[in-house]
């Protein structure tokens, strides 16, 4: 098995000391750092992804194997700004304000970095305007935003409403999710994407940033 | 039928005049609109006057920490176990513990010092007798567990220690079954039901694999589900989510209704509950409180009542399919569930 396919194996294992081993080796083998990046590390973390999605792993399976990820990084992200690296894009994500569940929001922050993006966590109980304010200070592509619950859903369109009065709806693609989340709720609050898991969040994210970027 | 005689029929899926219906726990700031929709001044006037069959106390518990059983322990170490601010997957005191000795340091409560029995006894014989009189025991060992890591380090302790992980669930349910003995020895004749539970889905299935959930929750709720029975009390198990996979194990180890049906989680709708277990297990909940209690019409909730009677001529508690009402529900939609299912057709 090449040294690639080890650190993949490992990752979806969610062996983080071994990952970080390997990364390390790979890099002493001068191997490249993008190459490990690719398919070692990301390409596993959508593997796994993939699983969730369908119920083949679950919470636990995911949150090792991304902190596995997050070993390999750490040995990795110098090498990777050394070689200028860009990620797939920039995301600011948040639990939108009186909300304070954020397993799921973790999870997309897990996947979103599983694909390849560049995150801004702002946490929990976030104000509508924060998102926007970030997203401006990073240069980022998407607003993502979760909520659990039925009284804190309309802080969503508070956001999109914000944008609009800032003139900005059109420089950033709005994805929401969360339990009570559905397509008609985003179609009616005006978002771009509803994604129903995190997986699947992290897909339309990248298939999305893409394209715009490709349609200029 | 009084309300004890329709419950017990449905607990055992024999023929009732009209279903059981809970109200629930309203979340505090969804309750002044309930009690000026019916006119009342307080929490116990509104279970009676929305009819409800059920009488839900909790468990007095006061100690240095904490003033609800639910939170009974001081895992931030800051005297502080109610912060709102806190989120849920905040780190909890054993963030950092790998091996047994680690935990050492934690002071466990005894469920004695901070358990009032006289008080036990109060709350109880307030409950009306011809109520369901339900504890609301809760015994969330795996919630708690993952509270004393920090949800994420939990987790992933199942996968990557799972000996830490079960010293401390272990410590729980011992606090748990030493402080429901308490309350069901003070209840003694006194008490009917009791609700036990941990929330193990999401929306769109179980947050565990099957397999764990069997290795790191079933256990816990048998041991608590047993000793509710020992008493002679029925067993309502509750967790959010999609839970389908595993009602097969809560039916193994003798819960006798499941609790809520989450209308809108995969899996998760009454027909196809009513075909895969409706003879082996009850169920409560059904009326959506994702959208259908939030945006729909009175009317809605009753047509949705009348299918899930439909569906279950015995055997389902009519209820919220979230027990905690929050403020966006109008008191309408409550009232409609209400008058649905106290009709006897």
């Amino acid at each position: 098995m090449g040294l690639i396919q080890e650190i993949s194996e490992y990752l979806q294992k969610g062996r983080a000391k071994n990952v970080k081993a390997l990364v390390q080796q790979a890099l002493d083998e001068n191997l490249d750092p993008k190459e490990i990046l690719n398919d070692g590390l990301l390409s596993a973390m959508m593997i796994v992804g993939t699983k969730f999605k369908n119920n083949e792993v679950f919470v636990p399976e995911v949150l090792v194997a991304a902190r596995a990820m997050n070993a390999g990084l750490s040995v990795l992200e110098p090498k990777l700004v050394e070689v200028g690296n860009e990620p797939v894009g920039k995301a600011v994500i948040g639990t939108v304000q009186g909300d304070l569940h954020d397993i799921g929001k973790n999870l997309v922050v897990m996947m979103l970095k599983g694909a390849g993006f560049e995150i801004y966590d702002l946490g929990v109980d976030v104000d509508p305007a924060v998102y926007i304010d970030k997203a401006e200070e990073v240069g980022a592509d998407i607003i993502c935003m979760s909520a659990l619950l039925t009284t804190t859903m309309p802080k969503m369109q508070d956001c999109i409403e914000n944008l609009k009065e800032r003139g900005l709806r059109d420089k950033y693609i709005v994805m929401i999710g969360g339990a009570p989340v559905n397509d008609s709720f985003c179609e009616q609050v005006g978002a771009d994407y509803y994604t129903p898991d995190a997986a699947t969040c992290a897909e339309v994210a990248k298939k999305v940033v893409l394209e715009k970027r490709a349609a200029g | 039928m009084n309300s004890k005689e329709r419950f017990l029929a449905t607990v055992e899926r024999k023929p009732v005049d009209r279903p059981a219906a809970w109200l629930g726990m309203p979340d505090i700031y969804a309750q002044p609109a309930l009690f000026e929709h019916y006119g009342v001044k307080n929490m116990h006037e509104l279970k009676l006057a929305v009819g409800d069959d059920f009488y839900a106390i909790e468990v007095p518990y006061e100690s240095p920490d904490a003033s609800a059983i639910y939170a009974a322990f001081d895992w931030y170490m800051d005297g502080n176990v109610d912060a709102e601010e806190r989120t849920l997957t905040a780190d909890g005191c054993f963030k950092d513990a790998e091996e047994i000795e680690d935990l050492d340091f934690f002071e466990w409560p005894d469920p004695a010092k901070y358990i009032d029995v006289e008080e036990c006894k109060r709350r109880i014989g307030a409950a009306p007798k011809d109520k369901v009189r339900l504890g609301m025991m809760w015994s969330a060992h795996f919630q708690d567990t993952c509270a004393s890591f920090g949800m994420e380090t939990a987790l992933m302790n199942m996968i990557a220690n799972p000996e830490i992980y079960e010293a401390v669930d272990e410590k729980i349910i011992d606090f748990y079954l030493k402080a429901n003995e308490i309350f069901y020895e003070a209840a003694k004749g006194e008490l009917d039901a009791v609700l036990i539970g941990n929330d193990m889905g999401s929306q769109r299935g179980l947050m565990l694999s099957p397999e764990m959930v069997r290795r790191f929750i079933i256990p816990g709720c048998k041991k608590l589900v047993e000793q509710a029975h020992s008493y002679g009390l029925k067993v309502i198990y509750h967790s959010c989510g999609s839970i389908a996979d595993i009602i097969p194990d809560l039916i193994g180890v003798g819960v006798d209704v499941v609790h809520p049906i989450q209308a809108l989680a995969a899996g998760m709708e009454p027909k196809g509950l009513k075909e895969r277990f409706g003879d082996k297990v009850s169920f409560c909940g059904g009326v959506d409180t994702q959208d259908l209690l939030v945006n729909g019409t009175p009317e809605d909730v009753k047509a949705k009542v009348r299918e899930l009677r439909t569906i279950f001529p015995t055997g389902l508690i009519i209820s919220p399919s979230h027990e905690a009402i929050m403020p966006d529900v109008p008191p309408a939609n409550i009232k409609a569930l209400f008058d649905e299912a106290q009709k006897v057709y």
